[in-house]
């Protein structure tokens, strides 16, 4: 999720990266793509999960693109990887690449922190510029959730039952929800027409009753949205 | 008819029955037992007491009225040969007075009067009236023989062959008789019906047996009056009159009599039966056992006439079976009752159909009043499946009933009660027998329980059977279905979208050819289309099996279908089932299932609010789908979409069951019995 709070910071320097994928056309693609950017150095290109854990431990890099569904299952390899490199290299930021355009995933991948870690879908190659962007993102730090996926949640009409959500004033989900659709703190104000002072003062309310008041803030906003993403919003007010 | 000639006859009814009174006790003790009592009990008795009998109950009935009246006859010339027997002097029949001479006519005359009213009986069987012009004239006629006696008597013969010439009468009419019905019965007549070919075959017997006592006849004149010829003689003669008495009582009994449509209580016929015989065994063996006094030494004698009384008892006791048997019907012994009711019992496998059956085969087997069973276990709680009763149950029965229960090991399986007896006392060994009988049928009642619970059984499974062939189809057409869809959607969906790609993408290269500054639009357009493709083939492939569902399970897979709905949806997911995986056909169905009630709930309930709800219990997946909709009125049927989910779910060996009615939503029940899954999938 880009934060347009951030300044974007443009390193100087090309990105390395590794980019991991099973089907050779379309890692190749993938590959001349992001090379033809002159943006990124495509250090190494490989077909699976092991191999791609074997490159993270031999080069320097700055963040690898993942396949979500690599040999030998077929099933999250990607996400397992994704986890593993961010556990040993806090480091190297990871963008999965899914070519599903479901929630559950994404939930999935975020399961243990934001930090780092991108989950676009698969056709966003074609959006280069989204995909460096990411790149630039998850190697920063950050994290970014594909728009299609956040479409999905926010459209959502679902509520479980053991949603931490429950305790939030109508306000706050509003501004919860304003926030989880990319929008800062004056955005909000400006959409909700409140002060930008009042909107902070719901933010760190919600915050507190997520219990995420100790975290950065930058941290703390993400996973918020995620939170508010995952348990259902009750739908608009 | 009775009204007109009522009190003649009744005259001749008293008069023959004071007669007999007289005649018997007086030619017994007086003349000569030996002589005497083979007629008057044998023959003369039977005649009446049968007549009597039949005219008492069916007053207007000729052959009821001609058997009364030949036994008053018989019994008033017993009385009036008796008579001059005993008061006459030996001089004054020598040659005879004047009275004795009306006297002895008087009798003879009788005789005749007798023979000629038992032929006018038997000839006109059944209903006593003439039908044809021939029997008219020739029973007419035989009235003309009342002439015979005095014409004899008359004329100048000697007195030998007087009295041989005298007797022929009643020795032949009894044939005669007999011969008139087999005419009878063999000619064609309008009103005859199946009855006849039985009626020739008894007017034929008694033919062949009469025509033989009249031949006896000609045997006992050679023979002589006196002595063992004497005692055939006698025992012959009775038998028309005891033949007639029988049928003719029987035949009214079996209401074979047309006319005489009296109720005879079978106790009395068999009375009246057992009457007639007795008193033919009476008059047999007193005549048998004193005609050997006479010629034997006494010591001889009373070993003949033991032998006598040995040797008739088992023809009295088998003649008073058989009429015990004809008029009963066929009474069993109580070993054949044992015998036969344990053959019912033992192949009634419908107990509906043993309570009556018991209940009268009891009740005619031991000559009950009535017998009430019960079948069916007292403990149940339902009460008892199979009553019936035979015979009535009279108001003051009540008090004289008793029971014997039908248990089988501890349980008891029915009751059977019963009233007294017709006729004598309920003994030890007919509660014995009730006893047994009860046993037999409690086992009878346990297995046909059996057998009634193994043909549920096999319904059961036969219907399981063919249900699971016809769910077999309904899989196999489903699936077949789902490829002839999947097949469609990539030829006619996702190829043809590809081949318009191919075509943009030749535009593309043709408008770069030409320099055309339109190509970078063109191939935006082409990537646009693409991206739509690969959109529409996730959406496919997801539609055919949802990742989601393999990669982390039923609850994120069911969560996430819910996500997509248009209206409020809640999901309760037990938090044991949050995490947990299933065997894949198991999550698959549940997750199927799930998806088809969700799309039926946008489809046809109009509702408002979904719940889902995953629970967990007794090794069981339990799943509810509820919707606040329209719901169905009970006893839809169910569209082909749930008829598809009920066969997978139980496919799999779990149940499904719908709960809906009209306006107050519909909940989707499922209980799916748990597999885990052997490797489980990150």
């Amino acid at each position: 999720m880009p934060d347009r709070n951030t300044p974007e910071t443009t390193a100087p320097e090309r990105l390395r990266i590794v980019i991991a994928e099973d089907h050779y056309l379309v890692r190749e693609g993938t590959r001349r793509l992001l090379e033809d950017t002159g943006e990124v150095d495509v250090v190494a290109a490989v077909g699976t999960a092991g191999e791609l854990l074997d490159a993270v431990e031999r080069f320097r890099l700055d963040a690898v693109i993942a396949d979500i569904r690599m040999p030998p299952d077929h099933h999250t390899e990607g996400i397992t990887a994704a986890h593993s490199i961010r556990a040993r290299h806090p480091d190297i930021g990871v963008v999965v690449l899914s070519q599903h355009a479901n929630e559950q995933y994404a939930f999935a991948l975020f399961q243990r922190g934001t930090d780092g870690l991108a989950y676009l879908l698969k056709e966003r190659i074609g959006e280069l510029d989204q995909l460096l962007r990411a790149l630039r993102e998850v190697s920063a730090g950050r994290s970014v959730i594909d728009p299609r996926i956040v479409e999905v949640l926010v459209g959502s009409h679902i509520r479980t039952t053991d949603s931490p959500l429950a305790q939030l004033t109508r306000r706050e989900l509003d501004v919860l929800r304003q926030m989880a659709q990319g929008m800062n703190n004056r955005t909000i104000a400006e959409s909700l027409s409140l002060s930008e002072s009042t909107i902070e003062k719901h933010v760190n309310s919600t915050f507190a009753k997520l219990c995420l008041a100790e975290e950065s803030q930058l941290h703390r906003r993400v996973t918020a949205v995620l939170t508010y993403l995952r348990h259902g919003p009750t739908g608009p007010a | 008819m009775a009204g007109v000639h009522g009190w003649p006859v009744r005259v001749l009814a008293l008069c023959g029955g004071l007669g007999l009174l007289y005649a018997v006790p007086a030619g017994g003790i007086w003349i000569s037992a030996e002589r005497t009592l083979a007629w008057s009990l044998g023959a003369v008795l039977p005649c009446y007491a049968a007549g009597l009998f039949l005219w008492w109950r069916a007053p207007a009935h000729p052959v009821a009225r001609r058997l009364m009246a030949a036994g008053s006859c018989a019994a008033l010339g017993l009385v009036v040969r008796f008579t001059l027997t005993l008061f006459v002097e030996p001089s004054d029949w020598n040659p005879p007075t004047p009275l004795v001479w009306t006297a002895v006519l008087v009798a003879r005359t009788i005789d005749v009067v007798v023979s000629v009213l038992l032929v006018r009986l038997v000839a006109l069987l059944p209903d006593g009236r003439h039908r044809y012009v021939h029997e008219r004239v020739l029973l007419g006629a035989l009235w003309l023989l009342t002439l015979y006696p005095p014409a004899l008597m008359a004329s100048d013969v000697p007195e030998q062959l007087l009295s041989r010439l005298l007797v022929q009468p009643e020795a032949w009419l009894p044939a005669v008789g007999a011969g008139l019905l087999l005419v009878r019965s063999l000619l064609p007549a309008r009103d005859r019906g199946a009855r006849s070919s039985r009626l020739t075959l008894v007017a034929a017997a008694a033919f062949a047996v009469l025509l033989g006592r009249g031949s006896s006849r000609l045997f006992r004149m050679w023979q002589g009056e006196t002595g063992v010829a004497y005692f055939i003689g006698a025992a012959l003669g009775a038998l028309p009159y005891l033949l007639i008495s029988v049928g003719v009582v029987y035949a009214g009994f079996r209401h074979l009599l047309p006319g005489m449509d009296i109720a005879l209580r079978k106790p009395v016929v068999y009375g009246l039966l057992w009457l007639i015989i007795g008193g033919w065994y009476l008059g047999m063996t007193t005549a048998l056992g004193l005609t050997a006094g006479q010629y034997l030494p006494i010591g001889l004698a009373v070993l003949v006439a033991v032998s006598a009384t040995m040797l008739f008892q088992p023809v009295r006791g088998r003649l008073n079976q058989l009429a015990a048997r004809r008029v009963f019907g066929a009474r069993p012994s109580n070993f054949e009752l044992l015998v036969q009711c344990g053959t019912t019992l033992e192949h009634a496998y419908d107990v509906k159909r043993l309570a009556p059956q018991l209940a009268t085969s009891l009740r005619e087997g031991l000559n009950l009043r009535w017998v009430r069973v019960e079948l069916g276990a007292a403990d149940s709680g339902d009460g008892p499946f199979a009553v019936a009763t035979a015979g009535s149950r009279a108001a003051g029965d009540i008090g004289s009933r008793a029971g014997v229960r039908l248990r089988h090991g501890e349980e008891i399986l029915g009751f059977i009660e019963y009233g007294p007896k017709d006729e004598g006392w309920f003994t030890p060994e007919d509660r014995d027998l009730v006893e047994t009988l009860a046993r037999q049928a409690a086992l009878a009642v346990h297995n046909a329980r059996l057998t009634a619970e193994l043909s549920a059984r096999v319904d059961e499974v036969q219907r399981q059977a063919s249900e699971l062939n016809a769910s077999r189809t309904r899989i196999v057409q489903a699936q077949d279905t789902e490829r002839r869809r999947i097949e469609r959607q990539l030829h006619d969906g996702i190829q043809q979208e590809l081949v318009a790609l191919v075509a943009k993408l030749r535009l593309a290269r043709n408008q770069l050819r030409g320099g055309g500054s339109t190509v970078d639009s063109t191939l935006t357009e082409i990537q646009e289309d693409a991206v739509r493709v690969i959109d529409e083939l996730r959406e496919f492939a997801h539609g055919i099996h949802p990742p989601v569902l393999t990669d982390q399970g039923l609850a994120a897979a069911v969560t996430s279908r819910a996500r997509r709905l248009p209206i409020p949806v809640t999901v309760h997911v037990e938090p044991t089932v949050c995490a947990r995986r299933f065997a894949p056909e198991i999550e698959e169905s549940a997750f199927f299932l799930v998806s088809e009630a969700l799309t039926n709930v946008l489809k046809h309930a109009d509702a408002a609010r979904v719940t889902i709800r995953i629970s967990h219990a007794e090794a069981a997946l339990l799943l509810a789908i509820s919707d606040d909709g329209v719901g169905f009125p009970a006893g839809s049927r169910l569209g082909s979409g749930l008829t598809g989910m009920r066969d997978r779910i139980e496919a799999v060996g779990g149940e499904l069951s719908i709960e809906s009615r009209p306006g107050g939503g519909t909940t989707v029940h499922a209980r799916l019995t748990e597999r885990r899954r052997e490797t489980t999938h990150a």
